[in-house]
Order: structure tokens, then sequence, then C-alpha cells
């Protein structure tokens, strides 16, 4: 099926690339991926990619995994395991080798120097995430209110189970919803 | 640092001290790493590991866990993912980056196609689409409860604190490109660090 094999290497050809300018995380990635899957390819329709994307936000894992879907809608299962792949392996072996040169200096003065120095500008990176899934987020003052619930549940028990709040917060909102 | 702590009293605080670093085998990386994807809702990969890596497993130190944040951030491709390369590097090599990464895309992708197939068939609810709100509600309440465990700690730790709000603040708040600012503020806070060694984390 050589159009088949086409279509998958044109998916190589788009991920690859965007999964080594995409530093700073998905948002820029997405006007590129909508570009390529509209635009370009017209591997998508632009109201099927605007499903596909709602679809990748319910979904758990990375929020990329709109990738997997355009390769899906491309050429199937082969094109998803491909656009995945494309996506995630060069900039997965960038780090990789990075993380490989990090380990290398551990224990010296200056790693140690620079782990702790790290680690305030991460706890502000992590809480900034935060900030920002909540300020797309479309459910409004609900949602900030049960966000804030769950983060003083979560200090008070740190044992309890994430799943636990994650069930709890599906189940009320959809039933608010029905009602 | 080499103090004794119960299993049950680890905190933000104690939790690097706990354990010394071990290989981990592949197996039970791959399948924490799936349980890790499968239900990290919300693109909050970072505080779901945190929870159920660090600070249930022990696998990797809070210093560890917070430079790999810091490192998955600067360099290309998804944060989640990076963080996750990193992790499985430290555990088990080569071999456990590729399980851990494995691990961790493989149910999503399963999911995420399976769901496309559904909504072609049955559309969209708003019921459904309300509960995804509460979930994504939860996903960032983890985040900020892991944000907020991790805050700089110990005596003299009104510099780091400092730093901590600053880097909201520019990325948070006011959305400035966290690229620059990191480059502005991580220098700063490796030297306070260089200033003051051994105060707090």
């Amino acid at each position: 099926m050589p159009d088949d094999f086409r279509t998958l290497l044109s998916l190589v050809l788009v991920f690859v690339p965007l999964s080594l300018l995409s530093i700073g995380g998905g948002a820029s990635l997405l006007a590129d991926m909508e570009h390529q899957s509209v635009g370009v390819h017209g591997w998508t329709t632009p109201r099927e990619f605007a499903d596909l994307f709602a679809i990748s936000r319910a979904a758990p894992g990375p929020g990329t995994m709109l990738a997997a879907l355009i390769g899906w809608k491309a050429t199937g299962w082969a094109g998803a395991v491909t656009a995945t792949v494309a996506l995630y392996l060069p900039s997965s072996l960038v780090v990789y080798g990075a993380a490989r040169l990090w380990g290398r200096w551990r224990g010296s003065v200056w790693h140690t120097a620079v782990e702790r120095g790290l680690a305030p500008v991460a706890a502000g990176l992590l809480l900034s995430g935060g900030i920002a899934v909540l300020r797309v987020s479309p459910g409004g003052p609900a949602v900030w209110a049960s966000a804030i619930i769950a983060t003083v549940l979560l200090l008070r028990w740190p044992r309890l189970h994430p799943v636990v709040l994650f069930a709890a917060g599906g189940a009320l909102f959809g039933l608010a919803a029905l009602w | 640092m080499s103090k004794e702590v119960p299993l049950g009293a680890v905190t933000a605080e104690t939790g690097g001290a706990v354990r010394k670093h071990h290989r981990i085998g592949l197996p039970a990386i791959l399948a924490a790493f799936f349980w890790l994807g499968v239900t990290s809702f919300g693109g909050n990969t970072a505080a779901w590991l945190y929870h159920r890596i660090v600070q249930r497993r022990h696998w990797i130190t809070d210093a560890e866990f917070l430079s790999g944040v810091a490192l998955s951030r600067i360099m290309p491709g998804s944060g989640g993912v990076n963080l996750t390369v990193q992790v499985g590097q430290r555990l088990g090599g080569g071999a456990g980056a590729v399980a851990a990464v494995t691990g961790l895309l493989s149910g999503p992708l399963v999911i995420v196609v399976a769901l496309a197939m559904a909504y072609a068939r049955i559309g969209s609810s708003p019921a459904v689409n309300a509960g995804l709100d509460g979930i994504a509600a939860a996903a960032i309440g983890l985040t900020f409860a892991t944000g907020l465990q991790l805050l700089p700690s110990g005596s003299r730790r009104l510099g780091p604190l400092t730093i901590t709000l600053m880097t909201v603040l520019c990325v948070g708040v006011l959305r400035w490109p966290m690229l620059p600012v990191m480059l502005c503020l991580a220098p700063i806070s490796v030297g306070l660090a260089l200033a003051q060694p051994r105060s707090g984390r």
C-alpha cells in the first residue's frame, strides 16, 4: 500500500520537526499542528480538528496526544502510533542525552548547587501550570472553587488517592449538568 | 541529612533523606508509569508523578524531581514526557527510560483513539463534558497541592521563597514567556544556593 506508506512518511516529516521545536509546552505546538493537518495535508477538516482537540483533552496522558488522533484520522492505527513516536522520540532522545550528561556530575558541588537553585523555580513553574490550565478551563467559577477544595483536601490528607477526587469531581459535575 | 524517618511520616521536607538510590526492575517501572499514564488527566503528569513515584514509592528524591521538572521545561517536547525520560533514566538507565515512556504513552494512546471512535458514533453529551470539567478541577487541585508541598522550606527560605513567588507572578499571573524568565531567575537562585550552603532543601 504505497499510499498509506506515503501518508506515514508525511506524518513523520510533520511531527519530527515539531518535536524538536516545541520548547515551552504544547500551546505553540497546537497552532502548527492545526496548520499542517488542516491546511497543508488535509488530514482533518477544521471542525474535525476542533473535535479531536476536545477529545485529546478529555483523555488521560500528555495534552499533545492530539498528535496520535491526527495520525489516526490520517491513516488508522499505524498513523496513530507513527505520529506519537515521531512527536515524542526526537525530543526524548535530546532529553535523555542531557539527563545522562547531568547525572555524570552528580555529587559535585555545583551539581548540588544547581539542583538546589532550580528547586524554587520548578515549584513556581508547577504552580504556574495549574494557573494556566485553570485559565483555559471552560467550566467557570465552579471549576475554580472545586480546584481550591481539591487542593485543600490533598494538602490536609496527603495520602488521599487523587483518583478518588477525580471520580468525585467528574460525578458531581456530570450529575449537576443532568439536573 | 540522614536522620531516620518513619515511613508514614515522609513529607516533602524529609523525603530526600529517606531512601538511597537503587535500581528499579524494568517491569516495575513499566507498570508504575502505565498507571501514571492512564490516570493522569488534565495534563498534570508532573504532579501525578510526584504523588505516585516520589511521595509513595520514594524512587527519587524531591531535589531530583524538581531539577527534573526544571530541565523538562527548558528542553523541547512535552514536559511530562521529558520528566518521565529523566526519571526512567535515573531508575534504570536507557532501558529504564524506554520502559517509563512506553508505559506512560501506551495506555493514553489506546484510550484517546478509542474515545475518538466512540465520539464518531455517539457524539458528545453535555453531562459528559461537565463531568470532564469536574475531573479537570480535581487535576488542577493536585497540581496546586504539589506545588505548595514543594515550596522552599528550612530555616533560611526567604530567598528561595521569593524566587518561587517571582516565578508564579511572571509565568503564571503575567503570562510572560517561560524561557527568558527561567534564564533570568535560575542563575540568581543557583547563586543563592551557593551562598547559603545546606540550608533547607
